[in-house]
């Protein structure tokens, strides 16, 4: 079972954040402070933690950044009541991977938590899969039912993007983004054409398919 | 207190009359010696140590009593023109330390003060308006928001009544609960939209431009509500242009185009269409964002953009008459214009047009 440390210094708010984890299938461990969470860190091993931001004693910041120090790849998501860019920054700043503003929906505190353990997961094994697909960034090779499917490097990464955030749209200019400096006039275009080659690559796989948002992106939804 | 303000009116007075005595001492003094060097070139005369002194002493004595006199009726004209308009003044600045709002100051007659004073006094009753009205706003303000907060707490306080009741079915049981999250939901969207608007209002804000893809900003904020119209089988028509590039506070903007979405989401039923679009020249980009909603009277749309109106005022829909104030503080600081098209059951269209680079910038 996966293990989520929940650092909160409201014991009804913790109390009920880790109500709702439990429900969602993990195990919470809540903790009303940041020298408790140190404790708790050096007994055992947990796969995401979430804090808040305003706590007596060490603050999230100071704790999220003690945290980073020593590792690097637990996801960490802040919950807190400051809403403002500034905090937000400083939060991403020091390698937090998600925030929400309080009051907190639970539901989609679950949602998300499942969305950050499955990127770490992928960001670990650098690979995902769906179904009869595989795709290895280390090889930076795609597989259907074990056979090579041959993809050119940006190819490569506009799918894996998508296939990293399933059901979420990204707009050209996403997907574009972190692969190539290109010019930005023409580029968002191109995205076009990459996903045309794209899906008649695919036409064999039937895990998944690469729709057209109208007029604002696209997304890899599992069939 | 008193003892002081004589005292401090004592030596303004003896001030006063040093003033004058140097003054008319020092005319008197240049009329003399002109009027006897005169008189003792043109006829002859002599003076002697003896007449000097006598008329010296008289003059002298002439001199104490005009500045004396003199004094007097400055301080009566002073009296008139001075103190009175400044003792009507300080008395109504008074009133309205103690916060009363409505004091006024009569206006004195045209010829017996000075100008200044008349130039004061209208100031004084502009800014008495001024204050009236803003407190007026404040009282309604707050009136607005116990009320708007008063009302989700009731329904949370009373929902948490009938959960304690023992043999509630499951299904009485969830209604329950789900009327305590959407009524504490709409509290917290709330004080979100107040403490926005509050730092929008209260703040000298100044806004960080930067240049950025307007057509990327909209697709992305657009996205965001990509849950909202799967489920409610909603419609979405895009036409916007490519590499449309402005200079401004995308953070403030940001703000803009998410209120005006939740707003086209909120109102629009299933099987209805949201349009957005971008067009721009060159030096304006407009973005039009339609729904096929239920659409607005004229009467309510000259409202929409007013703190807690509400059009719908059974609250059918959940709102707080916040989201739409907010938006127009923005376009006013990024100096831009905002217009609204709407009939009832015909559906609602914002139009937002803004500068692509600021007039400061030009």
């Amino acid at each position: 079972m996966l293990k989520i440390l929940v650092v909160e210094d409201d014991r009804e708010l913790n109390r009920t954040v880790c109500t709702c984890l439990h429900h969602s299938g993990y195990e919470a461990v809540g903790c009303l402070n940041g020298a408790e969470a140190y404790d708790m860190l050096y007994a055992g091993m947990f796969d995401l933690i979430v804090s808040d931001i305003m706590m007596p004693g060490v603050d999230g910041y100071e704790f999220a950044q003690s945290v980073r120090e020593v590792n690097e790849e637990i996801p960490i998501l802040f919950m807190t009541a400051r809403d403002d860019i500034a905090s937000k920054q400083r939060g991403f700043r020091i390698g937090v991977d998600d925030y929400m503003v309080k009051p907190i929906d639970l539901e989609e505190l679950s949602l998300r938590i499942g969305a950050l353990l499955r990127r770490a997961k992928i960001a670990a094994s650098r690979k995902v899969e769906t179904g009869s697909f595989l795709m290895d960034a280390d090889e930076h090779t795609a597989y259907l039912n074990g056979e090579e499917i041959p993809m050119t490097n940006r190819e490569f990464s506009i799918l894996y993007k998508l296939l990293s955030y399933p059901k979420k749209t990204f707009t050209r200019t996403q997907l574009m983004d972190e692969f190539w400096d290109a010019d930005t006039e023409t580029a968002p275009r191109a995205v076009d054409v990459y996903i045309t080659k794209l899906r008649s690559k695919l036409t064999d796989c039937h895990d998944f398919e690469i729709v057209t948002v109208h007029g604002l992106g696209y997304k890899a939804v599992m069939r | 207190m008193n003892g002081e303000k004589r005292k401090r009116l004592i030596v303004s007075g003896i001030i006063d009359y040093l003033i004058f005595f140097a003054f008319v001492s020092f005319m008197i003094t240049c009329c003399i010696m002109l009027f006897v060097s005169t008189l003792s070139r043109t006829l002859g005369v002599t003076l002697t140590g003896d007449n000097l002194e006598e008329a010296a002493k008289l003059t002298f004595v002439n001199v104490v009593f005009l500045s004396l006199l003199f004094c007097i009726v400055d301080l009566i004209r002073r009296r008139w023109t001075v103190s009175r308009p400044v003792r009507r003044i300080t008395e109504a600045a008074e009133r309205i330390c103690q916060g009363d709002f409505s004091v006024r100051i009569e206006p004195i007659g045209r010829f017996a003060t000075d100008e200044t004073f008349h130039t004061i006094i209208d100031c004084f009753n502009q800014m008495a308006q001024e204050l009236a009205s803003v407190e007026t706003l404040r009282t309604d303000f707050i009136a607005n928001v116990s009320h708007e907060m008063k009302t989700p707490l009731a329904v949370m306080q009373n929902y948490g009544t009938l959960l304690q009741a023992p043999e509630l079915s499951d299904v009485k049981r969830m209604e329950y609960a789900r009327g305590v999250t959407d009524a504490s939901r709409r509290l917290a969207d709330m004080m979100t939209n107040i403490l926005k608007l509050n730092r929008l209002e209260n703040q000298q804000i100044y806004p960080k431009t930067a240049e950025f893809d307007l057509g990327e900003q909209l697709c992305e904020c657009l996205l965001q509500y990509e849950n909202i119209w799967e489920k409610a089988e909603i419609e979405i028509d895009t036409d916007i242009e490519d590499n449309v590039k402005v200079k401004a506070d995308e953070e403030l903007l940001g703000l803009v185009w998410n209120n005006l979405f939740s707003n086209a989401f909120k109102f629009t039923k299933a099987g209805g269409k949201v349009t957005v679009a971008l067009l721009s020249d060159e030096t304006y980009a407009t973005v039009r964002v339609q729904d096929t909603g239920c659409g607005m009277t004229p009467e309510v749309g000259a409202h929409i953009f007013e703190k807690f109106y509400q059009g719908d005022t059974s609250h059918s829909v959940q709102g707080n008459g916040l989201g739409l104030a907010l938006v127009k503080r923005v376009i006013d600081i990024l100096q831009g214009e905002i217009g609204v098209e709407s009939a009832p059951g015909k559906g609602t269209t914002f139009t937002v047009k803004i500068r692509r680079v600021p007039y400061e910038l030009e």
